[in-house]
């Protein structure tokens, strides 16, 4: 399965979240490949801590691979690449996970035949080879998000299932630009349409995924005063409410991820033991990741809404 | 020593690169449909065998090449030629694309017409002399910008075969390609060809050295490394479903579902030699000693009927105790 991650804004925790479903997916045993499909700014690197590996791979990543320079996207083993010290030792009988990093000197380019067919080739062989393939995309409208859309309205990957999440802060303006990445005049439902996707199929295979949600019941509140405390709850409301007038109600979100200072700072994978051993990231993170992990594959979230 | 123009040049190293991965088919695909998918060539048959085990091998195409060659000690050494590649697909169900060529020990300096490469299929020539040793270790390590890819030729091929029409590009289950890069020293005819190394390498990659007689077609070297690379993959393959760990704590109906493919689709397949030169053949043994592939395979598929026959011992149980 394809899992396309996309985002109107930067800042919504687009990379680091989805980076942390691949975590979680491969821990519970499948084969996972990542790969950055950020032209603009490429952090994949970075959140898996193979920084170093990334530098030998220079000028051989997706870019490269996709304006023709190389063969094929230099892959990085993240179980044995990384310079993190809880994920060098992987559980036994977890799967594979595979980054394919972008390039830094890689900006945005023309879309061409040429591209569209490596893409193409590219996305299928993952899909043969891994049970779930993530693929970042640089925020907003972008010339990856296009290519993507392209892609996948080719006849070749009509088989393949492929799905869209899409991640929004939850504040006022990024409820508002998530729909309309989505739902607008230019957004990713008219662009599929253009491409040649059904609108109905396509509209069905998109959830949105509330980063960084404050939660007012949680003990971090707990001291606010009243008057702070009825303010929070009448404006998580509201926010109910006007997402739910957007079209990305209750029924087209696939989770939510609690705001979590490690995610927000540090911009790195979860692992347990932050959250059981040295106690920095909150249990109910790394819950909330778990699920929406196990989600993205659990066709009862992505029926008909 | 530079070969005079027309004259057959002796090659002293060959170099090839097998890509190897499960054919995106949900049904293995029969005799005429194999034949159908490697007619690369509307001028050249495709050679089917259907014993021991249906194999079915596409005629060569030519890529035409002006490049430099890999080396690792970073010589440059400008060579031209053409390199062959071929595809070949094992009961129906296993695909795999090889791309390889012949270097003589020295060429002549200058570029000479198209026609007089194009009538010695399969052999590149390098400008001045050859750097045999830096030409050998550079095609194992790979091709760096620029040089000489075998992996790209062969890959291109492959991507070629999976976008056919006739397969509906659906997969019976997930499997990683594998990569095999070779190289064969030529030795004096007489001598008898031997196996100097073969080595299983990070992220899919195998490379493997040999010595081959002169008389031996590089062509026969590939069919080697092709049955090699294929054996290699199974036991991959197998070894990586049977690592998972929802097999490993898995009970009831889901073992009988993680296996299944194996069983459909892979265990039949093991057969050693069954379509390789019989000059060749020999070279199989260095493997069977030590590690053992059979040895291996028999393990694995052992367990796998091991693990199914418990589970059906398990089943009728469990459904009485239900009662």
């Amino acid at each position: 399965m394809l899992i396309f991650a996309a985002s109107d804004k930067g800042g919504t925790g687009r990379s680091v979240t989805s980076a942390n479903l691949a975590y979680h997916r491969a821990l519970a045993g499948d084969d996972v490949c990542y790969l950055d499909f950020d032209f603009g700014s490429p952090t994949a690197a970075a959140v898996f801590d193979v920084v170093d590996a990334r530098q030998d791979t220079e000028d051989r990543g997706l870019h490269a691979y996709l304006i023709g320079e190389v063969s094929e996207p230099a892959r990085i083993d993240v179980w044995s690449e990384t310079e993190h010290q809880v994920l060098r030792f992987p559980p036994p009988g977890c799967g594979r996970l595979v980054l394919m990093p972008g390039d830094v000197s890689g900006g945005e380019f023309a879309t061409g035949e040429e591209n569209l067919r490596r893409c193409v080739d590219l996305l299928m062989t993952l899909y043969y080879e891994f049970d779930l393939v993530v693929i970042d995309l640089s925020a907003g409208r972008s010339y990856a998000v296009d290519m993507v859309l392209e892609a996948t309205a080719q006849p070749e990957m009509s088989e393949v299932t492929a799905r869209w999440l899409v991640f929004h802060r939850w504040t006022r303006q990024h409820v508002g630009a998530a729909a309309s990445l989505v739902f607008g005049k230019r957004g990713i439902l008219a662009g599929g349409v253009d491409r040649g996707h059904d609108e109905e199929e396509l509209r069905n295979s998109i959830r949105f995924v509330r980063a960084a949600v404050p939660d007012p019941e949680s003990p971090l509140w707990s001291q606010v005063s009243p008057t702070q405390s009825a303010w929070m709850r009448k404006t998580d409301g509201d926010l109910k409410q006007l997402a739910s007038n957007h079209g990305i109600g209750y029924s087209q979100v696939l989770g939510s991820v609690p705001l979590e200072p490690v995610l927000q700072w540090r911009e790195q994978l979860i692992t347990d033991e932050d959250v059981l051993d040295s106690q920095i990231a909150n249990e109910a993170t790394w819950q909330a990741l778990n699920q929406l992990a196990g989600r993205l594959t659990d066709d009862k979230y992505w029926e008909q809404a | 020593m530079t070969a005079a123009p027309g004259q057959p040049a002796r090659s002293v190293l060959a170099c090839g690169e097998v890509r190897t991965c499960l054919l995106p088919s949900l049904q293995a695909l029969d005799r005429r449909a194999a034949a159908q998918l490697l007619r690369l060539r509307a001028d050249v048959d495709v050679r089917i065998s259907e014993r021991p085990t249906m194999y079915v091998l596409s005629p060569e195409v030519l890529t035409g090449v002006d490049c430099r060659l890999p080396t690792s000690n970073g010589s440059k050494v400008r060579a031209v030629g053409t390199v062959a590649a071929r595809a070949a697909l094992t009961e129906g169900r296993l695909l795999q694309s090889t791309a390889y060529f012949s270097l003589p020990a020295a060429g002549p300096d200058i570029r000479r017409p198209w026609g007089q490469y194009l009538v010695r299929p399969g052999l590149v020539e390098p400008f001045g002399k050859l750097p045999q040793q830096a030409a050998a270790e550079g095609a194992l390590r790979g091709a760096g910008r620029g040089e000489l890819d075998l992996g790209m030729i062969a890959e291109g091929l492959l991507a070629q075969l999976r976008r056919h029409a006739l397969l509906d590009r659906r997969v019976p289950f997930k499997s990683s390609p594998t990569k095999l890069r070779w190289v064969a020293r030529r030795e004096p005819e007489g001598e008898r060809a031997s196996l100097v190394s073969f080595v299983v390498a990070e992220g899919g990659l195998r490379t493997m050295e040999l010595r081959l007689p002169e008389h031996i077609p590089a062509a026969s070297a590939a069919g080697i490394c092709e049955d090699l690379a294929l054996h290699d993959w199974l036991l991959t393959t197998v070894q990586h479903m049977l690592d998972n760990s929802r097999l490993g704590t898995a009970d009831g109906p889901s073992v009988v579902e993680a296996l299944q493919p194996v069983v459909v689709h892979l265990l039949h397949l093991w057969m050693p030699r069954a379509h390789v030169d019989p000059a060749l053949g020999h070279l199989w043994d260095v493997l069977e000693q030590k590690p053992g592939f059979s040895r291996q395979w028999e393990n694995l598929s052992r367990r796998i009927r091991d693990r199914l026959a418990l589970q059906a011992v398990a089943t009728p149980n469990q459904e009485l105790s239900a009662r």
